[in-house]
């Protein structure tokens, strides 16, 4: 880090502000068109700041009143919750696996967890479909929370490994040495020490999971199972849509995600740069 | 503490004697037996642990990925898996895709789509990254707000755009003729000339922050000195970029880029509820084509061996580009 003068730091700032300014202005007009009456956006020239006055959130009590929102919205915690969960407790345990354990069974399996992301997801959902459908699975909620998890897995079980690598195995060994058992020293002395990365696996597997359109849609056919994804793909694409509501509903679905990105944020970062610079 | 004492009660069993034996000396006394049924215990214990996502992978990768083949070789109407294995085995479907002129065009707008994201995003993700590593007031807020956009859900990413990208209220249009750009609106997700671009907009903004994220990660880890050794041989800041930066961050760039590549090919988020692969299949890539054949058509057998062909594509692709890069860091 070079110390560079007041004024070339203000400088930087300035463009840093700017950079903002460009890069969120797609959040600035999503709040600005879910508080400001349709009648005045929908004109050639709408104001770029909220007119004094009329702002108002009719537009999240109309949709929340017009659509299934909440259920949407359930439908999307419950998925999220359970994929996010069972995800980030399934590649503790292969990540524990892969970085403790290097025999050819752990390589293969790191080799394998690398090249299913090159499946398309567009591919793997018609035979999940089919096999689903045969198992009668289809327009229940676990369907989407199995597949999110193997969607999810392959990444965070590299990260898993990654943060267990940065563990000292010598920590465990003490343990065991005083007559723990492995899994004793997993459970009470290896864990306490992966927070970060349980936070941001947890971060990981919840943000992706809560972004699922591709699964949810076809598996949810039932708009009473839809999660907020299907929920405002829905809207687009109406003959005449409206941009109000979707706009309310679309930052309803964006700002759980967005205020655990920002607390879980340091740890996420921590993880994802250590596995992709490391390689 | 003496080898005997150890040796002693090591060789006993019982985690208590154990434990005890193991305080007083190091475990290399214990007996040969012993040691081999706890590597066994052990090297079970490492398999157990990868149980779950063997079975995750097993089951909802390798089987599905095994029908999906299983599928691409059958003919006739595909209507009941359990009878799948009824239907006649061809190479139909893929003579189908295969010689099928349309593949060409997908392919050319797969190859499209994912360097018109690719491009511009590791663009605005390296600017952003020599801009947070340097020191200025402010700089740790900023850091989780450029890269917010990763956390919003790619649908309400592809609203919001659809929204600003709007032929007739759209507030893009309307920037771009206040500053004088254009003079009438463009209806950028319905024109056949413009949906491409319109779709690749709001995926850049969505793939950006991974870059920023990556490459900051890469900068912070170069040591200060290089710059000033740098600077006292008189190197500008161009040439400091090109001889100490550009290194530094070259490898986990080529890797983010790959990395993202792969999401960006495969992506569905954006051009499926934008513009469903239209107007005109203007935006239909390879990964959209494989789910109209499949849930628009109900083409399992087309739409599967399509996905084969995507995925030997993206592979060779991989393979080359993994290379190419293992060449030039040579």
């Amino acid at each position: 880090m070079r110390e560079l003068s007041k004024t070339r730091q203000y400088g930087l700032l300035a463009i840093a502000l700017a950079a903002v300014a460009v890069l969120l202005f797609p959040v600035y007009w999503m709040v600005m068109t879910s508080i400001v009456p349709s009648s005045l956006l929908l004109t050639s020239s709408p104001p770029l700041v909220p007119p004094l006055g009329s702002t108002s959130m009719d537009a999240y009590t109309e949709v929340i009143e017009g659509r299934p929102v909440l259920q949407w919205l359930g439908n999307s915690a419950l998925s999220t919750l359970g994929a996010a969960v069972i995800s980030t407790f399934i590649s503790t345990l292969g990540g524990y696996s892969l970085s403790r354990f290097r025999s050819r069974g752990q390589e293969a399996m790191g080799f394998t967890l690398l090249f299913s992301r090159m499946l398309p997801g567009t591919l793997l959902i018609i035979p999940i479909f089919v096999l689903f459908s045969t198992t009668g699975l289809t327009n229940n909620l676990w369907s989407v929370i199995l597949v999110n998890i193997a969607a999810t897995v392959p990444f965070t079980t590299w990260l898993m490994k990654g943060f267990i690598d940065s563990v000292p195995v010598e920590i465990e060994q003490a343990a065991m040495i005083d007559g723990c058992s492995r899994l004793k020293a997993l459970w009470h002395v290896v864990t306490p020490l992966l927070l970060p990365g349980l936070a941001a696996t947890f971060t990981y597997a919840s943000i992706l999971t809560w972004g699922d359109f591709l699964f949810a849609r076809t598996l949810m056919s039932n708009p009473q199972g839809w999660t907020v994804t299907v929920g405002i793909a829905s809207f687009i694409g109406e003959y005449s849509v409206d941009w109000s509501g979707l706009m309310a509903v679309s930052l309803m679905s964006t700002a759980p995600m967005v205020i655990l990105f920002i607390l879980l944020e340091p740890f996420l970062s921590r993880g994802m740069t250590a596995g992709a610079v490391k390689g | 503490m003496t080898p005997t004492t150890a040796t002693a009660t090591g060789s006993g069993s019982g985690i208590q004697k154990e434990s005890a034996a193991k305080r007083v000396g190091p475990p290399r006394f214990r007996s040969p037996r012993r040691r081999r049924s706890a590597r066994t215990r052990d090297r079970l214990f490492g398999y157990v642990t990868l149980g779950p996502v063997l079975a995750v992978v097993g089951l909802l990768m390798a089987y599905p990925f095994y029908v999906a083949i299983n599928l691409s070789l059958r003919g006739g109407e595909i209507t009941n898996l359990e009878r799948l294995n009824d239907l006649p085995l061809t190479f139909d479907n893929y003579i189908f895709v295969l010689t099928d002129p349309g593949l060409l065009d997908d392919i050319w707008r797969s190859a499209v789509y994912t360097l018109g994201v690719l491009l511009p995003a590791f663009a605005i993700g390296l600017a952003l990254a020599l801009l947070l590593n340097r020191k200025f007031p402010g700089r740790r807020i900023f850091r989780p707000l450029v890269l917010l956009p990763w956390a919003i859900p790619g649908v309400a990413v592809s609203a919001a755009f659809s929204w600003m990208l709007d032929a007739s209220y759209g507030v893009i249009n309307f920037l771009l003729r206040s500053v004088g750009l254009i003079e009438t609106n463009i209806a950028w997700l319905a024109d056949s000339d413009t949906a491409m671009t319109a779709v690749i907009i709001p995926t850049v903004w969505k793939y950006y922050p991974f870059f920023t994220l990556v490459l900051l990660a890469a900068l912070q880890a170069i040591p200060g000195e290089q710059y000033e050794a740098a600077q006292m041989d008189g190197a500008n800041s161009r040439k400091q970029f090109k001889h100490v930066t550009w290194p530094a961050v070259r490898s986990a760039s080529a890797l983010a880029v790959i990395i993202t590549g792969i999401g960006i090919f495969r992506e569905f988020d954006f051009i499926f509820p934008l513009t469903r692969g239209g107007p005109n299949e203007a935006t239909q890539t390879l990964a959209i084509r494989i789910y109209t054949e499949a849930f628009q058509y109900f083409e399992l057998g087309v739409a599967a061996a399509l996905g084969v062909v995507t995925m030997v594509i993206a592979g060779t692709v991989l393979i080359a580009a993994g290379r190419s890069i293992r060449r030039e860091s040579a």
